[in-house]
């Protein structure tokens, strides 16, 4: 059963571009882009599986307003939204079923166009219990940093090395923020949620990505620089914010899933694309995925390692701190990922890799994760 | 004695502000000078009603512009007479589908200028086939609604 | 490469108001139903896929993440589908794939609503995009009316018998979901009622029209080796045969919807995988998502039952109604039950207890093949589900 199933073409749209266009336009334009890179037309596109929302867009059952955009029109097209990194796993699904030989996958999510990221993931919070306190994305992500500060003595300047490093390797990514941030500008910032400042945040951004998934087969014929797909796991965690653990969730046995699938160690991982929408997370994230034992995230950053000269370089593109679309962010991740196997990644490349780690994640403090290993 | 379990109210309003993008704010434009603009396919020839960047079925882009009539056809129409929150006219009022001289996809809209006084008479009065033509708003403001709605147009 | 799937287990909460439970327990009971009904605990589940309406309907955003533990999903992989109307099925689908990928064996699919929360046809509006269509787009009713103004008018039938067709559909749907414990509505109507009810968005009456239901749904899909090793035998595995689904634009106005591309595609599609190829012969029974009694007209055509123009001659006959040769909705249907985000699922979990002869009092005697059906937007997404047994014909 286990053919492999292989990316064939990734295409991404920044926030720069985005911001002014019209959200179906720009999925039309990011799938014009994959057609034209595989000399495909519309017609032949197997499936189409879609990934955005519809709090984000204010428009509800999201993908009926760009459905056709996407190539769906009279296709088979399905929707996993809030986290498009689920839009992939279920592509490759039905790749791997037999029933169709590809498969596009596609995310789109206009951050700018929203009451606010805040404000909209207080609605994840149950009505009665947590949304009257307020929890949302940052004070969640607040209390988590907290925690984690305590228990392992990670340190606010540890956090703001991560913008720093995010935000530095954005220049290098046409797609992504592109304005250099210091650790010292990280620390000064405004206090959002203690101990996270305005810097510690990601933004709001506009973005829209698509890849085309294909059969071993189809893959073959359509290119000479396939990524493989070698493991996937995701796991969510509890409902009630306050029954879980915090600095254990669902993301060590997510990665423990798709390295077990991978057939790989940790250590085997060239480059990761990881989802950190507040700085604390990536360390945190770094020691769940097995990059440094638990608790020693603050010396991974402080040794380098996770820099683009370092032994592991986590978010070239400069992540989620340098590029958040939202909803869109987990197949960004997935994208670049797939560009560093390729050796298409330009300025942000990192050499010689063999074997990426994408990572994605939502819901309060990652309720949710998932992991995705490609190999070229 | 059935147990009563309690309830909480609490309405939710969310700020939105969608960007239109080059073509649909051309459209809109266009409705300040009374303009219904559509794009035409140059694979299919079809003429899309609202103006697109681009054609659903061929997927090509559709930068020809072309005017249709503000006159049409009721493709369907159905009476409305419940009430939602958020609906912009108050019931009972009809709305349609109008397939304009010159396009060929339809335009939801209002039908207006019917008589709604008895509903079991409206079929009498509002039929698939029907002339209509668009009553502008004197202030238009460059949105759907800068038509008022489409009236039955008199065959002379 | 694709594996054999079947459905195993089917729990449901009883559909209506239900102000005595707030949406995680709803989950919950209808997760435990399913689990109940095929013996089965939550570590026997691998993964978990579910779905609803959009969130707005509820005002609870991402609501895969607030009914994780209600699912027993806590630990597991767990993902959310969503395709408005239709979302039941595609959730169906999405399990479906889930097991004949290889990648799980045993998986929970959970649809769900709580829309008496809401003012549910505000929230439908905004399905509409915002620059055209909201404004003129009235929820529901307003997109199905205009379809079944435009079915009467392209095949120059009578409005009387057009209107008497779904008429008798309504009586008949209704008083079957009287065998259905778990149906919302549950009344005893003629003819007459439904010809004289109240017009809700003409020609839609408000007994051509589907309640707005709480209620939730979910079904265990497993694949071949653990479905034979779980369920009570093999007769009662409803195994997947066939799958469709297609979508037509966003616009209403772009494409036709009496003769209805998306239906007849996703119709077709399933047929082909499934092998049914005289739809009316080869069915046993068929639930339909049919929220609107003239709209089911409709589908008769799109889904191949009879030709263009002939669905009021099923009715008339007695073909689709019950005792007929391909009855339809012996569960009542959308019609009488729908909380939206289940209601497809209800569809799948409806034929597969048809198909393992586990319908109690709505069984259709010696049903062994069944069509589910979803459809979602603005009648712009159809979805189909052929599942059979693989019991002997008797």
């Amino acid at each position: 059963m286990t053919d492999r199933v292989g990316i064939v073409a990734v295409a991404q749209i920044g926030h720069d571009y985005a911001v002014d266009k019209n959200l179906r336009e720009i999925c039309y334009e990011v799938t014009k882009d994959i057609l034209s890179q595989v000399e495909m037309e519309r017609e032949d596109l197997g499936t189409i599986i879609s990934s955005s929302s519809d709090h984000w867009q204010g428009i509800s059952c999201s993908n009926s307003y760009y459905y056709e955009a996407i190539g769906a029109y009279l296709k088979n097209s399905s929707k996993a939204p809030e986290d498009s990194a689920f839009a992939f796993l279920y592509g490759m699904m039905r790749i791997m079923t037999g029933h169709f030989d590809t498969a596009l996958v596609h995310a789109v999510t206009k951050g700018s166009e929203i009451p606010g990221v805040s404000t909209l993931t207080n609605l994840y919070a149950d009505p009665f219990i947590q949304r009257p306190v307020g929890l949302d994305d940052v004070s969640t992500a607040a209390l988590q940093a907290v925690e984690y500060m305590d228990r392992y003595k990670i340190t606010e300047e540890h956090a703001a090395k991560v913008v720093a490093k995010n935000r530095g390797n954005g220049l290098n990514n046409p797609y992504a923020l592109k304005e250099r941030v210091s650790v010292e500008d990280v620390l000064k910032s405004q206090i959002m949620a203690y101990p996270l400042k305005k810097l510690d945040c990601a933004p709001s951004s506009d973005g829209t990505c698509a890849l085309l998934l294909a059969s071993e087969e189809k893959t073959r014929e359509l290119t000479d620089n396939p990524v493989w797909i070698k493991g996937i796991g995701w796991e969510v965690d509890h409902t009630y914010f306050g029954d879980r653990d915090l600095l254990n969730g669902s993301l060590r046995k997510a990665a423990k899933r798709a390295y077990n699938m991978a057939g790989i160690e940790p250590k085997e991982i060239d480059v990761a694309e990881i989802c950190e929408p507040y700085s604390f997370q990536e360390l945190l994230w770094c020691e769940q995925l097995g990059f440094c034992p638990e608790g020693k995230g603050g010396k991974l950053i402080d040794e380098g390692v996770t820099e683009m000269s370092g032994e592991l370089p986590v978010n070239p593109s400069g992540g989620v701190l340098s590029n958040n679309p939202y909803v869109a962010r987990g197949l960004f991740r997935i994208v670049e990922g797939a560009l560093q196997v390729m050796g298409k990644a330009g300025k942000r490349q990192v050499p010689d890799v063999e074997t990426a780690l994408a990572h994605s994640t939502h819901g309060f403090a990652g309720q949710l994760h998932s992991v995705i290993i490609l190999e070229g | 004695m059935a147990e009563e379990y309690k309830s909480i109210k609490e309405e939710i309003h969310l700020p939105y502000k969608w960007a239109l993008g080059p073509v649909f704010t051309k459209f809109f434009e266009n409705f300040k000078e009374k303009k219904i603009m559509g794009t035409k396919c140059p694979k299919c020839h079809r003429v899309l009603i609202p103006a697109r960047r681009f054609c659903p079925r061929c997927f090509v882009d559709t930068d020809e512009w072309v005017q249709v009539s503000n006159e049409g056809t009721v493709r369907t129409w159905s009476l409305v007479n419940f009430e939602y929150s958020g609906q912009v006219k108050k019931p009972p009022y009809v709305q349609g589908l109008i397939d304009l001289d010159g396009a060929d996809t339809a335009l939801a809209h209002f039908i207006g200028g019917i008589d709604l006084s008895d509903l079991e008479k409206v079929p009498e009065q509002v039929k698939i086939g029907m002339r209509v033509k668009a009553r502008w708003k004197e202030n238009r403001e460059g949105n759907i609604l800068d038509i008022e709605y489409f009236e039955p147009k008199e065959e002379l | 490469m694709s594996r054999k799937v079947g459905i195993i287990g089917v729990g449901q909460t009883k559909h209506g108001r239900r102000d005595d439970v707030n949406y995680i327990d709803l989950v919950y009971d209808a997760v435990r139903a399913a689990m109940e009904d095929v013996k089965i605990s939550p570590g026997d589940i691998d993964a978990v896929v579910s779905g609803s309406m959009p969130p707005p309907m509820e005002g609870i955003n991402a609501p895969h993440l607030y009914w994780s533990d209600a699912m027993g999903a806590f630990g597991k992989p767990s993902m959310r589908i969503a395709t408005c109307g239709s979302t039941g099925m595609s959730i169906a689908q999405s399990a479906y794939y889930h097991v004949a990928s290889g990648l799980f064996d045993v998986v929970l699919a959970v649809g769900a609503e709580k829309m008496l929360e809401n003012d549910p046809q505000g929230t439908m509006t905004t399905v509409a995009d915002p620059f055209f269509q909201r404004p003129f787009i009235a929820g529901a009713p307003g997109v199905f009316s205009m379809q079944s103004i435009q079915y009467s008018h392209r095949y120059g039938l009578p409005e009387e018998r057009v209107r008497m067709a779904a008429a008798q559909i309504s009586v008949d749907h209704h008083t079957n979901a009287l065998d259905n414990p778990y149906a919302h509505i549950r009344i005893k109507i003629t003819v007459d009622d439904v010809l004289k009810s109240r017009i809700i968005s003409y020609p839609t009456r408000l007994l051509d029209v589907c309640p707005s239901s709480d209620g939730a749904c979910a079904l265990v899909f497993a694949c071949e080796e653990k479905a034979k090793k779980i369920a009570e035998s093999p007769d009662e595995i409803a195994w997947v045969k066939g799958v469709g689904y297609a979508g037509d634009e966003h616009f209403f106005g772009d494409s036709d919807k009496v003769v209805w591309e998306s239906a007849i595609k996703a119709s077709q599609e399933a047929y082909k995988m499934a092998g049914i190829q005289n739809p009316l012969k080869d069915l046993d029974v068929a639930e339909i998502y049919n929220p609107f009694t003239y709209q089911e007209l409709i589908y008769y055509e799109c889904f191949g039952f009879c030709g263009k123009g002939e669905a009021c001659k099923l009715v008339e006959d007695g073909a689709v109604l019950r005792g007929g040769e391909l009855p339809c909705d012996p569960s009542g249907g959308t019609l009488c039950t729908n909380p939206i985000g289940a209601t497809g699922l209800l569809r799948v979990g409806e034929a597969a207890l048809q198909v393992s002869g586990r319908a109690d009092k709505r069984q259709v005697p010696g049903a062994r093949t069944a069509l589910s059906h979803a459809m979602g937007g603005s009648d712009q997404f159809n979805g189909i589900m052929i599942l059979g047994s693989d019991k002997m014909e008797v």
